[in-house]
């Protein structure tokens, strides 16, 4: 639905302190989402995230979850993880002494690192062929006719129906019986719009 | 992103997403709430609280599914829930969108051909989801509610059995993805494929309220896909086991 993927972070802490602390800081100053759990396999209640994450958590926290995430977060981004320790100078880590805005430095740091997935303004024209394949479809035939009437096989069908859905946006066949009147690519006049619409 | 908690204020819940308004009067609370937190709330409406809870976080926040949790709210609690959003829909979503596309589609009365089209299809939708929503309410809802009085009743599955000798919820399982695709479809023509002199505002009011229907619809389908069936799923292992 989303076409840019989303960046959430991950706030693994036992302490309710140090994750309304640190999405407090966080909040004013990053573009992703954040998501508080107190352990780390509380990440199960939330089966329909996507996108990139960034998990920050004590280093225990992280060795003990950090292949638990790996499974349950959906593999449609990628997952990083940030340890969070009392007294640090390291870069690859966020300490509780540190600044709030060396703290957002950190974490933005780790966010503009993932691939940004800008939208293309993908191809949305239709093929010859496609055309061909919604033209029969709004007369009604199915896809074993179709692929009859145009000497292909059915997977080759089906395969441009996909296209055509994903192009235009349009999935039922009645809705793209009006997407093809809408276009001119049929006239009314074709087509029984009783029946078809 | 902040899940919401029994010791929130019911108030500061619905500043930060007005979207739970009609979630909230369809578990049985009415405006006027005061400073109250959930828990009082509910306490005072004779509400299961957690049900309250999770429900109102499953809708605040999409990712959000604690399934587990949720298979353990009773049958009831679950349909009533579902049969009070069935309602919402019938008796102010859909007349809504059907005055609103109504609206809309005459202010451009020159468009006929567009207009008609639009009808058409948009009557095709609205034809698909009152029988959808018909069946389960006549057919699914009352052979799960009869299920579950059988199984907590510890009764004879008998005459159980001679009412339905062949059912089985797999045999009742509709898809949504078909509403869920015309409802996409409406929305890609308007916004996408219809001619541009239509009245903006009044495109943009039916879109609003059909972007609220979805996003309820979807959370409905939801409930009813990961949580309801699988519980009579459940049910019916017990009944097999019993006999
Ligand atoms: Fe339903
Ligand atoms: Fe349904």
């Amino acid at each position: 639905m989303n076409n840019s993927p989303n960046k959430s972070i991950v706030l693994i802490s036992q302490s309710d302190v140090i994750l309304t602390g640190l999405t407090e800081i966080l909040k004013g100053s990053i573009a992703g989402e954040i998501i508080q759990l107190h352990r780390g396999d509380e990440i199960i209640d939330f089966p329909e995230l996507t996108g990139n994450f960034l998990v920050i958590a004590n280093p225990e926290e992280l060795e003990k979850s950090t292949s638990l995430i790996r499974q349950i977060l959906p593999v449609t981004g990628s997952v990083q993880f940030l340890a969070l320790v009392f007294d640090s100078n390291a870069a690859t880590s966020i300490s509780l002494n540190d600044s709030s805005a060396l703290i957002c430095y950190k974490v933005n740091e780790i966010l503009n690192s993932f691939a940004s997935n800008q939208a293309k303004d993908a191809d949305t024209e239709l093929t010859r062929r496609e055309i061909e394949v919604l033209q029969l479809l709004t007369k009604g035939y199915s896809n074993k006719e179709i692929a009859d009437h145009l000497f292909v096989s059915t997977h080759t069908v089906i395969s441009h129906r996909k296209n055509i859905s994903e192009k235009t946006g349009i999935k039922s066949a009645s809705g793209l019986t009006m997407y093809a009147i809408l276009k001119k690519i049929i006239d009314v006049s074709d087509i029984n719009p009783e029946e078809l619409i | 992103m902040e899940l919401f908690n029994e010791n929130s204020k019911l108030a500061s819940v619905i500043l930060k997403d007005y979207s739970l308004l009609p979630v909230i009067n369809r578990l049985g609370i009415q405006l006027g709430f005061g400073d109250k937190t959930i828990r009082n709330i509910c306490g005072e409406n004779g509400i299961d609280l957690n049900f309250f809870v999770e429900t109102i976080n499953v809708f605040h926040y999409e990712a959000y599914f604690p399934e587990k949790r949720l298979l353990d709210f009773p049958v009831k609690i679950v349909i009533d829930y579902l049969v009070k959003t069935h309602q919402y829909y019938v008796n102010y979503l859909m007349p809504e969108n059907d005055r609103l596309i109504e609206l809309f589609l005459s202010a451009n009365p020159e468009e006929s051909t567009e207009n008609e089209l639009v009808r058409k299809f948009y009557a095709k939708f609205k034809e698909e989801f009152v029988i959808h929503i018909n069946f389960e309410e006549s057919v699914m809802f009352p052979y799960i509610l009869e299920l579950n009085r059988v199984i907590e009743n510890l009764d004879s599955s008998m005459q159980f059995r001679q009412k339905y000798p062949d059912y089985s919820i797999s045999g009742f399982e509709k898809e949504h993805s078909h509403l869920d695709d015309k409802m996409d479809d409406l929305k890609n023509i308007i916004i996408k494929y219809l001619p541009p002199n239509y009245d903006q505002n009044r495109g943009n009011a039916f879109l609003s309220n059909l972007f609220l229907f979805e996003k309820d619809l979807k959370n409905h389908s939801r409930i009813e896909d990961h949580i309801l069936i699988p519980k009579v799923k459940q049910l019916e292992m017990v009944l097999q086991s019993h006999e």
